[in-house]
């Protein structure tokens, strides 16, 4: 009887046995759910909500704090065959014990370091743990382009599927189709694995790629023609011919999108008592008004779908905007840079800064890095 | 001498039993929705349980969910459903990537006397409206679903239910090492649903 039981219990499923358990999980995470950063491989919910009762308990953020020491001394002490697994360690826990990721956490500085630690060593070129903590930091990083030059560079990853629809995935998302579309393929040719992953990576890759209403790549756009906005009138109502708005302009210029020409203005010149080529020529004065046909040809157009173009927009040919690193540089005392600019060469000596730094350090490290990756990395090590 | 009427909130089997399969109506469109199953735009805005909802406009989803609510009621209101499981699969590798579990105990009286319970009506949307909030939520745990999924619905009955044609006998589709996270529950007096989720523990060395 005992026994039948017993096989009873094992072969509950592990969920009715949690339902049935007294367990309780805390609700932490709906209340705070506003200051939860998504993370791509989800979270542990017990460790996010003793993360998130940190917010209100003073005793529990410095038992977070002390044990982020921990885990950066770990790694220096760290003695067996892996050294990366204590990195990984590190940057999970962060991950999980910051919520709100942030710059106050650290974890693009704990990125940057662990990539430079190992982007030389052979044992961790076809990593894939490895390659996920630069991945990782690229999407941390304003502009990830140098980050996969580096990659592809270096021949970090690239054994791996996973690098390829990255690489590709962010060349699309700058409009770049046809280098995305190399990426994939040369991903494929180089048999990264899972292979299936990749190819079914490449097949919503091309049914997105069908999907687009033209053809937007480097070439095309570079000869697309400038959109003027607004319309010109003259003073009679009438339409300025654009050949006269344009004359007064480079030929190419009209081709150039980079070129930021200011919009010619039509000057009517009535004022100056010279006769206006733009007025109507009263003397022709209409006799029949035509049929309704010929008075509505305007309205014969079929609409067409708006929602499914998009207009190609390249970033930072704007002008006037303030672009996203414009920042306003703050005043600093000269006495305050001295005493700042010590403290961050002591801290340099160390490799593991993070255990240092304050979080107004922190803060302008992260800053730095997400504005220029590898600016930490030997200058023969980038890419060219 | 004045008398009043005193209105009681009286739920009978098949009032819970409508009750229950509408709620799993509306959470499974809740899930997909949040859940990225199907794209934004093929869902509409409806007001459910004081809460905005949102409900598929997919023809084929919509017929799915119908008959699948309808064949739940028939089932609850024979006491003959323990279980109902909305399983996310990743459409290429059929691999198991959520399961969202509704748990159902029934009131065994309720089901052989034909008695009847009380509880308000405005009590069991309060319950409800929690549930809906937390799944709502959920994304803030769980991992991001960045494939195209497929959905699936598991009905766990009493052995001696016969399985209707458009039913077919399933495993279980567990997760193996599964996370698990509880979210509240409604009663209804002769149903009580408790809900949980569990999704994959994505490791750094999987691919």
């Amino acid at each position: 009887m005992a026994e039948t039981e017993i096989e009873k219990i094992t072969t509950i499923d592990p969920e009715t046995e949690f339902l049935a358990s007294k367990i309780r999980n805390g609700n932490e995470w709906e209340t705070f759910k506003e200051n939860v950063r998504p993370l791509k491989r989800g979270r542990n919910v017990n460790l996010l909500n003793h993360a998130l009762n940190s917010h209100t308990d003073n005793e529990l953020k410095k038992s977070l704090m002390e044990q982020r020491r921990k885990l950066i001394e770990a790694i220096e002490e760290y003695q067996g065959d892996d050294p990366l697994l204590p990195w990984i360690q590190c940057i999970k826990w962060v991950q999980e014990a910051f919520p709100p990721g942030g710059d106050s956490s650290g974890l693009v500085v704990i990125y940057e370091q662990c990539v430079r630690a190992f982007w030389h060593s052979e044992l961790y070129k076809d990593d894939l743990r490895y390659l996920k903590v630069w991945l990782e930091y690229a999407d941390n990083c304003f502009d990830a382009d140098v980050i996969y030059a580096f990659l592809d560079a270096n021949g970090i990853g690239k054994t791996h599927s996973i690098f390829y629809i990255s690489y590709a995935l962010h060349l699309e998302s700058k409009n770049k189709f046809k280098a995305a579309n190399q990426m994939m393929e040369l991903g494929i040719s180089r048999n990264a694995q899972p292979v299936d992953k990749l190819k079914a990576a490449y097949r919503q890759f091309f049914a997105r790629s069908m999907a687009r209403p033209i053809a937007i790549d480097d070439a095309v756009e570079k000869l697309a023609p400038t959109r003027s906005f607004g319309t010109v009138l003259a003073k009679g109502e009438n339409r300025a011919p654009l050949s006269i708005l344009n004359s007064n302009r480079d030929p190419c210029a009209k081709n150039d999108r980079t070129r930021a020409a200011p919009l010619s203005i039509y000057k009517d010149s009535a004022d100056t008592g010279d006769t206006d080529p733009h007025k109507p020529d009263l003397s022709h004065s209409w006799h029949t008004l035509g049929a309704r046909a010929d008075r509505n040809k305007e309205n014969n157009a079929i609409p067409g779908k708006w929602k499914s173009y998009k207009i190609p927009q390249r970033p930072g040919t704007r002008t006037g905007g303030a672009t996203a690193s414009a920042f306003i540089p703050v005043f600093v005392d000269e006495e305050c840079q001295d005493s700042q600019s010590k403290k961050a060469e002591g801290c340099k000596s160390s490799n593991l800064k993070i255990r240092q730094e304050d979080d107004k350090e922190l803060k302008r490290e992260t800053e730095l890095l997400r504005k220029n990756p590898l600016r930490n990395f030997p200058q023969n090590s980038l890419p060219r | 001498m004045a008398s009043r009427t005193v209105a009681k909130d009286i739920i009978t089997l098949r009032g819970s039993a409508a009750i229950v399969s509408e709620f799993f109506g509306y959470a499974a469109n809740s899930i997909l929705y949040n859940r990225g199953v199907y794209p934004e735009e093929s869902f509409v805005k409806v007001k459910k349980y004081g809460l905005p909802m949102l409900l598929t406009e997919d023809e084929g989803v919509k017929t799915f969910l119908a008959n699948l609510t309808a064949q739940l009621s028939e089932w609850l209101e024979a006491g003959k459903l323990q279980r109902v499981v909305l399983v996310i699969m990743s459409k290429a590798t059929s691999e198991v990537l959520e399961r969202w579990n509704f748990s159902i105990e029934t009131d065994c009286e309720v089901v052989e006397k034909g008695v009847s319970r009380e509880k308000s009506d405005k009590e069991i949307m309060r319950e409800i409206q929690a549930i809906m909030r937390q799944i709502a939520s959920s994304i803030t745990y769980l991992p991001c679903l960045d494939e195209p999924c497929i959905f699936d619905v598991l009905a766990y009955t009493d052995k001696d239910v016969a399985v209707p044609f458009t039913w077919v006998e399933s495993d279980p589709k567990l997760i193996a090492n599964p996370q698990m996270v509880k979210l509240h529950s409604f009663d209804t007096k002769i149903h009580k649903v408790d809900t949980l989720v569990s999704y994959k523990n994505d490791e750094w060395d999987e691919q």
